[in-house]
């Protein structure tokens, strides 16, 4: 198989290093998220019996956003709440999820930064209540090839200027 | 269920395949060890995102620290899933290294992921002192660069400055337009209340690619004009289903329309 072959390649590349040095442990692939209990609700299923790193643009590409009513729809939901942060904040709250062949969602992450791209803790009241708007969002389109139905992680990127959504990406 | 895996195997090399990136040329490399890194490096991209590939990159930094080439490719995978405060620190390091190589594509991923108009035009205005009178394109292909300049002017309601920097563009000797340009003009004309100038553009663009997004704009001419505006409606809506819209793989174009806005005008 083709990934073997890869494994067959590389692993010289990797054996070469010295045993001593500090080796970085990287997750199967970029972005896989694992199931954490204290965190994430056992409700939460996924149909796929192994993490395949499926990702939003890959397998039937819509455009980054595979929602009913296209992404203005979420936008429209979220102005109706008019959510916003009790400080001027600027910087982006990322939350990371999957989407699994039923269409609901799971085991999400949130990354918050400030504008200069560095990790910083903006509003966590705010962003609890994105993540909060982002879990209560129902219309996710199913992805599947050649009839299977296929779990995959996708993101929701808040832009935000002086303490409220400015865009919703991607 | 090994047929099951071997199909879900063959679905993520699927999805890997289209997003390979150039191969670097590594003869060009006199020093052993960073030729070595760029092998390394170019083996690697071709498995974006997987543990392996990310470790390879980490070698190919080790034997070769200064090896611009390895930062940029390991960042990739960061950038399309979401983790942008990895993706940045890694891309940073790239431009540190080699700026005209990667500013142009740190630019474009500032604007097209993040939506942050002014750290794009920063790098944009630093890119220019190395290329003055060709900044380059999009990694998707869709804009000249200067294109993708004027467009975060016109986000951060620059409107003229936009105007200008398009107008100026489409005046270059020998200029390649892109698939959306004259569409951009227009829209920033028409949003500065020039509906001459807007529909002149729109116009100009029909004839390049015709597209709901363009049709959708003439038609909201038309209407503002008081003049019949549903036969391009119904044209902008029927160009909606047959798929001719504003496409990206990754995000949102700028100034995209979407169905529900159409069926609203």
């Amino acid at each position: 198989m083709k990934n073997l072959l890869y494994i067959f390649f590389l692993l010289p590349v990797l054996f070469s290093c010295q045993s001593e040095k500090r080796v970085t442990i990287y997750p199967n692939k970029v972005g896989d998220i694992v199931f954490d209990k204290n965190i994430d609700s056992p409700d939460f299923k996924k149909c796929m019996d192994k993490d395949y790193g499926i990702q939003y643009y890959s397998i039937n590409n819509s455009g980054g956003l595979p929602y009913e009513g296209e992404k203005i729809a979420i936008i429209q939901k979220l102005e109706k709440l008019s959510l916003s942060s009790s400080k001027k904040i600027n910087g982006y709250i990322t939350i990371r999820f999957i989407v699994n062949c039923e269409g609901k969602t799971g085991l999400f992450r949130v990354q918050q930064m400030n504008d200069n791209y560095l990790e910083e803790n903006l509003d966590k009241d705010f962003s609890v209540k994105l993540l909060n708007f982002t879990k209560s969002l129902n219309g996710w389109i199913l992805k599947e090839n050649r009839g299977i139905k296929l779990d995959y992680y996708q993101y929701l990127t808040y832009k935000i200027t002086n303490g409220k959504v400015s865009e919703i990406l991607p | 269920m090994e047929r099951f895996q071997k199909y879900y195997l063959s679905l993520i090399f699927l999805a890997i395949y289209s997003q390979i990136s150039a191969q670097a040329n590594c003869s060009i490399f006199t020093e052993e060890n960073c030729r070595k890194a760029c092998e390394i490096s170019n083996q690697a991209s071709e498995h974006q995102g997987l543990s392996l590939s990310q470790l390879a990159f980490d070698k190919a930094i080790e034997i070769c620290p200064t090896y611009d080439n390895a930062y940029f490719e390991k960042s990739v995978p960061y950038l399309k899933n979401g983790d942008f405060i990895t993706w940045k620190a890694l891309i940073d390091k790239a431009v540190e290294l080699n700026p005209k190589e990667h500013l142009g594509y740190r630019a474009w991923c500032r604007y097209q992921f993040l939506r942050d108009y002014k750290g794009a035009i920063q790098d944009f205005d630093e890119l220019e002192k190395y290329y003055p009178d060709n900044l380059g394109y999009s990694k998707n292909g869709d804009y000249n660069l200067y294109v993708v300049k004027a467009i975060c002017y016109s986000a951060i309601n620059q409107k003229d400055k936009a105007i200008q920097i398009l107008e100026n563009l489409f005046k270059t000797k020998d200029y390649h337009f892109g698939l959306y340009d004259y569409f951009q003009l227009g829209v920033t004309y028409f949003e500065t209340g020039k509906y001459d100038k807007a529909l002149e553009n729109f116009e100009k663009q029909s004839k390049v690619y015709d597209f709901a997004e363009n049709i959708y704009f003439r038609s909201k001419v038309s209407k503002i004009r008081n003049k019949d505006y549903l036969d391009l409606k119904s044209l902008a809506l029927k160009s909606y289903d047959e798929g001719k819209t504003m496409k990206d793989a990754y995000t949102h174009h700028f100034n995209k329309i979407y169905r529900v806005q159409i069926t609203e005008l």
